[in-house]
């Protein structure tokens, strides 16, 4: 039995989410691919857990919960902590979900470099390596010659780089037009259903855990941006970074602006636009009834391509277990190919 | 009787064939035909010029016929066919002298004021709905024109996806 070793970097929501879902998918993974999952180490920002011989994900899950960190874990909690994780023990695959640093990209670009020097292949869902330096990341996995995938990193659970880039091989692809932040479009949906101003409806969602209690990265199009370059490089072959983009948040629509809208047929929306000769994310209006029609905290893209016309995908764009079903079929399509 | 076409098609092989082939079959005579392959539009298609001649009847069912292929009739005799489309501006819209920037859009070629909501939020920005009407083909110019007149502003534009 070939058995993949993996270390989950990052225990926050992401992190805890890789956990759970491995330990609801091992088994039919196993039956299915005939590889054995295990987690041997898991590390939040200053503690981790550590064991060659496999980690209890919910047990991981259980003692970040009740304790804070993960040095909590009976028997293999450690104070070792970042880049000594990845040296600390022997694996075959390192999970990625440290939050995304848009200004540094570390932790992320140090742990997913050595890594990649040590051989190794990398799952992540973080933006920010992809967003400033998608060309030496991607550059250095193939350099090592290891498998780096990043599906979680847009849009979470909707499917689309692998999607553009190996359901619509045959075509072309001219751009992708979507909703790529689930926060905002939660808000801008209840703007426009309760017709409430934009700060009350944002301290609502802070409340409700949907907006963070900084927001900024998500108001102001941040993260929209960093997801407009990943999809930019990856599927269009633009050489871009986050720099490229133009960018203008939510932070300025006034209710007028939804009931304006409204009157006229129109919804307003967060949207990214990316194509050869625009980088976008703004808010627009979009028709009700249309595909850009979604609320709550879906995402939504449009890809336009040359053989199969427009092609639509939607799905919940963030979420602990969501976000890591992406990253855990980037793990298995790993599998695939190695194992 | 004559009439003056102006269609549009897209860059691929095939697509002029295809829209002369009902022309005769619905009796009407094709006089003219102006087809230049590299004078493409705005929005990556062909203009083609077309006179016909035959019964005002058949050359309505012809018209219809190009409807019905959802072939874009951008000119009809003369007549430049419109689109609607709507944009938000907020910011300062009043104290930006309001006239004045429904004035620029007038000037704008092509390009018309048909109708204008704004909303007043005391002394806090205000919002507005501009519906415009633009000649076929016009409508990214209209977008790039009036977003230089917001941005002199300093008014936010909302524009159509």
């Amino acid at each position: 039995m070939n058995e993949c070793k993996i270390i989950i970097m990052g225990f926050g929501s992401v992190g805890q989410g890789i956990a759970q879902a491995i330990s609801l998918k091992k088994a039919m993974i196993k039956e299915k691919y005939g590889v054995e999952l295990k987690v041997v180490a898991a590390a939040d920002s200053s503690t981790s857990a550590i064991n060659q011989d496999g980690l209890e994900e919910m047990l991981l899950i259980h003692s970040k919960n009740s304790e804070g960190n993960l040095s909590a874990y009976p028997e293999y909690g450690s104070n070792i902590s970042g880049l000594d994780v990845l040296d600390a023990v022997d694996y075959d695959l390192l999970m990625e979900a440290t939050p995304t640093n848009i200004t540094t990209a570390e932790p992320a670009l140090g742990l997913t470099l050595k890594a990649f020097d040590q051989g190794k292949d990398v799952v992540t869902s973080n933006k920010g390596h992809l967003a400033i330096k998608f060309k030496e990341v991607t550059k250095a996995a193939e350099k090592n010659g290891v498998e780096f995938k990043y599906e979680a990193s847009v849009g979470g659970a909707m499917p689309i780089i692998n999607f553009a880039r190996e359901t619509l091989s045959s075509c072309g692809i001219n751009s992708i037009v979507g909703i790529l932040n689930g926060t905002t479009n939660y808000i801008l949906s209840r703007m426009s259903s309760e017709g409430s101003p934009y700060d009350i409806t944002l301290k609502e969602s802070q409340e409700l855990g949907i907006a963070e209690t900084d927001p900024t990265a998500d108001v102001e199009g941040i993260d929209a941006a960093c997801k407009t370059v990943i999809l930019a490089n990856s599927v269009l072959g633009i050489d871009a970074t986050y720099d490229d983009v133009t960018v203008e948040g939510i932070s300025n629509i006034t209710s007028e602006a939804i009931e304006l809208a409204h009157k006229d047929g129109y919804l307003i929306k967060l949207i990214a636009e990316v194509s050869k000769d625009t980088l976008k994310v703004s808010p627009r209006l979009v028709k009700k009834g249309s595909g850009y029609d979604i609320s709550g905290t879906l995402n939504m893209a449009t890809i336009k391509t040359d053989l199969a016309g427009d092609v639509t995908v939607m799905g919940l764009g963030a979420g602990s277990l969501e976000t890591a079903s992406a990253m855990l079929t980037d793990v298995i399509s790993i599998l695939k190919i190695k194992y | 009787m004559r009439m003056n076409l102006v269609l549009e098609l897209l860059d691929v092989p095939g697509q002029l064939v295809s829209i002369l082939e009902p022309i005769s079959g619905l009796g009407a005579n094709l006089v003219t035909v102006i087809h230049k392959r590299d004078a493409k539009n705005e929005n990556g298609k062909i203009p083609v010029q077309l006179t016909l001649e035959g019964e005002k009847e058949n050359l309505n069912r012809v018209v219809k016929k190009f409807d019905d292929l959802n072939i874009t009739i951008v000119e009809k005799d003369g007549f430049i066919n419109k689109e609607f489309v709507s944009t938000i501006l907020i910011g300062h819209i009043v104290d930006n002298d309001v006239r004045d920037t429904t004035d620029k859009i007038n000037a704008l070629d092509g390009v018309f004021v048909v109708g204008f909501d704004i909303k007043l939020d005391g002394e806090e920005k205000s919002t507005a709905l501009i519906n415009l009407e633009v000649d076929y083909g016009k409508k990214q110019f209209a977008f790039d024109e009036i977003a230089k007149i917001a941005d002199e502003k300093d008014l936010i534009m909302i524009n159509e996806v």
